[in-house]
């Protein structure tokens, strides 16, 4: 298992289309994904589960990964929200 | 038999034509779901219920994907197979089936309502306005698990009457040819919206049509020109609306062919005619239709989808806008919120419309406001010389003062980072309060154009709510203070030397156009459905003609004579 802690950087935070950008790239990947934030636990590669963090920009989270692709798989998502969840810049 | 009296009823239109027909009602699917338990050897049927139905809603998804040019609604239709596919969505009904033994449509139900109720309590905008969308999705799947789903029965030519209209079944009456929609809810935004427009299905929206006891088959008109529905017409308004509706068809087949000539009158004089453009869908119109690029590009629509959008997102929208315009010019107007587009957050207000609305509400919301600000400079140094901003309801000098100290803060923030941007964007002002187009020489001095917005205008001098229908009738345009207003601001502007466009409805009416031109209006914006038309009738008249039509207008003691000399203009 992996774990890392990211900041949501972009301005309007994480609404559905970062949401759905981050999905899609999670679920790429084998390893199970949970995003830690505020006490909750969400699945990262549910959408409704991401949206309900409702994370606006400057939230912090916790990213866990835990599979055989952990480590790529965790590098790819912290790229991402680096990136502001622009799918282009991957 | 007693014969009904023809009702009208009004709302907003969404997409222009006439639709002459027989009313249609979309009932709503009832949706009361009840918690039924079942039995332990009927588990693994509701399952498989729940995966079959799953499957039916996808592909109904995909199939919305393969109607083209519609680049929002595609991304709309990803985010919703994602949410088909959610695993914790899948996990909850599944083990709501096999565990609590609810029935497959309750699993549903309730996997679905606990996800909407975090999102509504939520205190982000945006995760407040996803439930609709997944509310959608919620009952669609419900509806895929029941057998007896009915297919539609809409005839061809038959009139639309729907509360809102899911995605899905817009695709299925987009293959049938019907003859208009009519919504009580709905956004300009919305899907449904966005592809009559495509298909030039006449549509109006915000039409309370419930209240009148409406049944199917009943005769209807809808005017998706002037957002008029007219229940159970006379005989007499059905002719007139035939004859319109020929004399559109007629005349748009005949404009088309004009759209590609010089924009000249009969006697040689020139004049410029721009689209108002609100979606990029709107943008390959531009050319077909002969537009001189934009002269009012609507901004509002960007901000209501994406509540929180940031600098890049503009960009992307005004970049994407003036490519379209192939080197014209585009006056971008700043966020017009409010009046009848309300933001969440500005509550309910006793005159909306006399409000916290346009430059009122940007002055207070400044990052807002700079963000966009930023936004259009740094487009501008892409495009010089192409990039106009225009404030939309100003009724003070100093709302413009204020507009352009802002300016120039945004200026100077980006001469520091070194992004390039035009130093000579013109400032333009909507002449839609009374007080400006009075004080319009003072104004004069501080921007570099005026863009009259006649259909606020004629609201705020006519003291008419042009959302009330029960004085809608009131609402003219053509009145005679609106001309004179016009005229003021004409006067005005020659005398301090800057150009006067009119970007209202009221340009999209040939005959007034032409009469605009005679004030020496030749600057005119409207919707690019209008713009063969107008260019057909500007094109085959002197424009002496123009100018005789325009005094005797300015002449006249009431609307209905300025109508009368209007109709009569063109018929000669």
């Amino acid at each position: 298992m992996v774990s890392q802690k990211v900041t949501v950087k972009n301005e309007a935070g994480l609404h559905a289309r970062p949401a759905s950008a981050l999905v899609k790239v999670a679920s790429r990947y084998e390893s199970e994904f949970f995003i830690k934030m505020y006490g909750y636990k969400v699945n990262g590669k549910s959408i409704l589960g991401v949206m309900t963090l409702a994370a606006e920009s400057g939230a912090e989270m916790e990213l866990i990964l835990d599979g055989p692709d952990e480590k790529e798989a965790l590098d790819v998502l912290v790229k991402l929200f680096e990136n502001k969840f622009d799918l282009n810049a991957e | 038999m007693k014969t009904e009296q023809p009702a009208i009823l009004s709302g907003k239109p969404a997409a222009t034509g006439i639709g002459i027909g027989n009313a249609w009602i979309l009932e709503k699917e009832s949706h009361t779901v009840k918690p039924v338990k079942i039995r332990e050897d009927e588990v693994e049927e509701h399952q498989k219920k729940f995966l079959t139905a799953k499957e039916v809603v996808e592909q109904s998804y995909e199939k919305l994907k393969s109607i083209p040019d519609d680049y929002d609604a595609l991304e709309i239709i990803d985010a919703q197979i994602q949410t088909l596919n959610d695993p914790e969505v899948f996990k909850s009904v599944n083990a709501k089936i096999a565990d609590e033994k609810y029935a497959v449509d309750y699993a549903i139900f309730s996997t679905f309502n606990e996800y909407i109720q975090l999102l509504e309590k939520s205190d982000v905008t945006w995760a407040n306005e996803r439930t609709i969308d997944i509310a959608a999705i919620r009952d669609e799947l419900i509806q895929a698990t029941q057998k007896d789903k009915k297919g539609l029965t809409v005839k061809e030519g038959e009139i639309v009457f729907a509360e809102e209209i899911p995605p899905t079944v817009m695709v299925e009456l987009s293959k049938i040819k019907i003859a208009g929609i009519v919504m009580e809810k709905g956004g300009f935004t919305s899907h449904a919206v966005i592809l009559s427009q495509s298909l030039g299905i006449p549509c109006v929206i915000n039409v309370n049509w419930k209240k009148g006891k409406l049944k199917n088959g009943k005769s209807a008109i809808i005017d998706g020109s002037t957002g008029q529905v007219i229940l159970n017409p006379s005989w007499k308004q059905t002719q007139e609306y035939k004859k319109r509706e020929e004399d559109e068809v007629a005349r748009f087949q005949k404009g088309l062919k004009w759209a590609q000539k010089p924009n000249q009158t009969a006697c040689g004089s020139g004049f410029t005619l721009r689209a108002n453009v609100e979606f990029l869908e709107e943008l390959p119109r531009l050319k077909t239709h002969g537009a001189q690029g934009v002269g009012l590009l609507r901004t509002e629509t960007i901000l209501f989808e994406v509540h929180e959008f940031d600098v890049d997102d503009q960009i992307q929208f005004y970049s994407e806008v003036l490519e379209a315009a192939g080197g014209e010019s585009v006056t971008i107007r700043l966020f017009d919120a409010g009046g009848d587009k309300l933001l969440d957050e500005s509550g309910q207000e006793a005159n909306p419309f006399l409000g916290w609305r346009g430059i009122r509400m940007l002055l207070d919301k400044k990052s807002l406001f700079k963000k966009q600000l930023e936004a259009i400079y740094r487009v501008s140094g892409q495009y010089k010389g192409q990039v106009k901003i225009l404030i939309p309801m100003v009724s003070v000098l100093d709302e413009i003062l204020e507009v352009k100290a802002l300016c120039e803060l945004v200026n100077k923030s980006l001469s520091a980072r070194e992004i390039e941007f035009d130093e000579d964007l013109q400032i333009g002002v909507m002449v839609e309060v009374p007080s400006i187009a009075l004080m319009a020489k003072q104004i004069a001095k501080h921007v570099d154009f005026f863009s009259i917005g006649t259909n606020d205008l004629t609201q705020y001098t006519l003291a008419v709510d042009r959302g009330n229908e029960k004085i809608s009738n009131l609402f003219d345009s053509f009145h005679p203070a609106i001309w004179k207003l016009i005229k003021m601001s004409k006067d005005a502007a020659d005398k301090e030397g800057i150009t006067v466009a009119v970007c209202g409805e009221m340009a999209s009416k040939p005959e007034a156009a032409a009469c605009l031109l005679g004030m020496g209006i030749t600057d005119l914006s409207m919707n690019a459905g209008s713009l063969p038309i107008v260019k057909s009738v500007l094109c085959t008249h002197k424009l002496d003609e123009m100018k005789e039509l325009s005094s005797e207008v300015l002449k006249a003691d009431d609307t209905e004579k300025v109508h009368k000399l209007l109709e009569s203009w063109r018929a000669v």
